[in-house]
């Protein structure tokens, strides 16, 4: 509870962390959080593994992130597959990602840029991602996206396991 | 005439939008649109109202927090709860320490790269770039040798191509001109934020809970307990101490290093002094108090309205006369567009009646955004840093006053020059300065109470449902980061029967109104030169400097195109 890792500078980088992106007012945009909340009452995953619920945002989460090794990021992908298939995308194919500097808010793309401009990108990242079917307000996920979420969760465990 | 659109991210994110017209080398007139989809009230409805500010600071994708405190401010005017002062510091210290993070992220990693050209810092003489950096302040790092690191690195970086952040500005355009040694510093300073802010916004993780999201507000108060020797105690005496380094670290990096690079870079812009604020009309609901929030006297941002840049009367705001006008934006009334509405009677019926996409132009005589348009007495208002200090300037609050006459007096200008962009821009270094003095106060106020023993954060006399009338309405404000919020609620027996946000860049970005009127960006654009249409950094600068927040958001990777494994399901 109050082991206050808020004040140590840096962490040893050895963290494992799985982190959850998208708003759970819009519909299956939320899927990442979802699916974040349904990890925290699954006994399998292992206890030294940090699961964050990071909404929507960017470089805020830094401070989050730091001394992260190992990366699973949850979070709703347009790749134009079937709404709720699920597909993983791994280290070098996630760089160069489209980024958003022109408005205010600094996306995913700019938060893996910012962690290599700090000097401590984790080694490994993989994205899963579910296509969304749609992201308009609303609190629930859509049928399909909803039925992702047990074998999502499956994928995040599969992926903690090749780990070790 | 030409007619020129940015439109930066045609993305199913959300975004902004501005049509421009030209005449000659200036904008005649423009257009602002925003996909601001403002559906809350949706999510809202029938909900516990204890409950709403955790659905709320899922508005924004951004500003999360400032949402959840106005959700609890306007729950607590409802219910008439006046919470206890240690949770008023506690707010005020992660409200603050939220808008310092936020104004120093704006100043170097959204904003500063409209006008510090990051090419040309890789032409800098460090030697020089250490003598000017000497020059303006104390700060430690400011050796040549550390200088020429920074320029290696960015150029590594350049090369490399990766970084977006880096590659979609509009570099070499003749209005960059600031020297490379200034560039330079200025680009050294823009990765000391980055790490700055990363070890800051911990303050949050200490009052707010581990989470990026806080989760320690309660309607009636906050859930953070205090006590010196209690180790699980959420402010205790080691905890004191952290927040105490980290509001110095602020401090001292916001005085040595934001403050002066403000005052160093704004003399080559000073024509920048000249566009930019169009409206004239400045609007602060007022916050920060360690006492009562229906006692507005002592509110360290004053509440008021000062019209047509009059800075010799503030006006009192009187929140009845807020409303909200559709007529050009994609919703309809029940009973007509013709008419504002006030939040309480606010409706949402989304109507999108606008060109499919793809599409060049907006038809922008008939509806042409998803913002609504704010007024207040039926005048379109700016919000935000500007008007905090242009309305703390005329009533004379004395931090207010003396921060701005300081920056005044160093760039040997007169109040006018605050009616600009830059004028803006310099607004906001200055609220900055003056919150990050008062977030050390709180936290001092904060240690004192507790080991005095006054340790009482939640007010739960209202707490059970069964206290509450058959109904009552509430409006909860905040000056958050961008400016005026305000969330009003209508409550029914034990729920939630009508909720409006009104947002700062609705005030700001919103269209025009029945009358005709522009919004604060429409507004701010005419007249501003644009010395190259097909890359217009001049509307950059101006529309960034009100720092819009669109970021109502929806998170979605695109990630077309991209080699991908597609996982099989069960």
């Amino acid at each position: 509870m109050n082991e206050s890792p808020v004040d140590s500078p840096a962490f040893p980088k050895t963290r494992t962390v799985v982190l959850g992106l998208g708003n759970l007012v819009h519909a299956d945009d939320g899927v990442g959080v979802h699916a974040i909340h349904r990890l925290q009452q699954d006994p399998r995953v292992p206890p030294h593994v940090t699961l964050m619920d990071g909404g929507t945002m960017g470089i805020a989460l830094l401070a989050h992130l730091s001394g992260t090794r190992r990366l699973i990021v949850v979070d709703a992908v347009d790749v134009g597959e079937p709404p709720g298939a699920i597909i993983r995308v791994e280290g070098p194919d996630l760089s160069g990602l489209p980024g958003k500097p022109s408005v205010h808010q600094l996306g995913f793309a700019d938060l893996l840029i910012t962690m290599q401009l700090l000097g401590e990108p984790p080694d490994e990242i993989v994205l899963l991602g579910v296509q969304p079917e749609s992201t308009a307000w609303s609190a629930d996920l859509t049928p399909k996206v909803e039925a992702a979420l047990a074998p999502l969760a499956d994928a995040v465990l599969n992926q903690l396991e090749a780990w070790g | 005439m030409a007619r020129i659109v940015v439109d930066p991210i045609a993305r199913i994110e959300g975004h902004l939008r501005i049509e421009a017209q030209l005449e000659g080398n200036g904008i005649k007139d423009a257009w602002s649109s925003g996909t601001m989809f403002r559906g809350i009230e949706m999510i809202l409805k029938d909900r516990d109202p204890r409950e709403a500010w955790i659905w709320a600071q899922r508005i924004c994708g951004v500003c999360t927090m400032v949402h959840a405190l106005a959700s609890v401010r306007a729950v607590e005017d409802a219910l008439q709860i006046e919470v206890p002062e240690n949770a008023q510091v506690v707010r005020n210290i992660i409200a603050g320490s939220q808008l310092l993070q936020d104004h120093v992220v704006h100043f170097y990693h959204l904003h500063a790269l409209d006008w510090v050209d990051v090419v040309s810092a890789l032409r800098a003489d460090p030697g020089k770039t250490a003598s000017l950096a000497q020059s303006i302040s104390n700060y430690e790092k400011s050796s040549p040798t550390y200088f020429k690191g920074i320029q290696d690195r960015v150029k590594a970086l350049v090369d490399s191509k990766q970084l977006s952040l880096f590659t979609q500005a509009y570099w070499g355009h003749p209005a960059y001109i600031l020297p490379p040694e200034v560039n330079l510093m200025a680009v050294a300073h823009y990765l000391e934020a980055l790490e700055w802010q990363k070890d800051f916004i911990r303050i949050h993780a200490v009052l707010g809970g581990k989470n990026p999201h806080p989760q320690t507000f309660l309607v009636g108060g906050m859930s953070t307990a205090l006590d010196p020797n209690e180790p699980f105690a959420v402010v205790n005496n080691e905890n004191i101490n952290i927040l105490r380094r980290l509001v110095a670290g602020a401090k001292k990096f916001i005085e040595q290093v934001y403050i002066p690079d403000v005052v160093a870079i704004a003399p080559f812009y000073k024509e920048w002094f000249k566009y930019g604020e169009g409206l004239g009309n400045f609007l602060c609901y007022g916050d920060y108090t360690n006492g009562s929030m229906k006692d507005p006297s002592k509110f360290l941002f004053p509440r008021g309205v000062v019209f047509n840049r009059d800075l010799s009367t503030v006006h009192p705001f009187d929140p009845a006369q807020v409303t909200e006008f559709v007529n050009h934006s994609w919703y309809e009334y029940k009973d007509g567009d013709d008419k504002g509405k006030h939040p309480w009677e606010g409706q949402t019926h989304p109507k999108y009646t606008g060109p499919k996409p793809p599409y060049e132009f907006l038809d922008v005589d008939k509806k042409y955004t998803w913002l609504k348009a704010p007024r207040y007495r039926g005048k379109p208002m700016e919000v935000g840093p500007l008007a905090r200090m242009v309305v703390g300037y005329a009533a004379g609050q004395p931090d207010i006053k003396a921060a701005v006459d300081g920056l005044l007096k160093a760039l040997n200008a007169p109040p006018a020059v605050l009616f600009s962009t830059l004028g803006r821009i310099a607004a906001r270094a200055l609220e900055t300065q003056v919150m990050a003095k008062h977030v050390v106060d709180w936290v001092e106020l904060l240690a004192n109470n507790m080991n005095r023993g006054k340790v009482s954060i939640f007010n739960a006399a209202k707490w059970d449902p069964s206290s509450w009338g058959a109904s009552s309405r509430g409006f909860g404000f905040h000056e958050a980061p961008r400016g005026a919020l305000g969330h009003w609620v209508d409550i029914e027996g034990r729920s939630i029967k009508n909720y409006q946000a009104v947002v700062p860049t609705t005030w700001n970005g919103g269209p025009r109104d029945t009358q005709g009127q522009r919004g604060a960006y429409e507004a701010a654009l005419i007249n501003t030169p644009v010395a190259k249409a097909d890359q217009p950094l001049e509307i950059m600068r101006t529309i960034h400097s009100f720092d819009p927040c669109i970021a109502c958001a929806v998170h979605v990777v695109d990630a077309k195109g991209r080699p991908y494994t597609k996982l099989n399901i069960g």
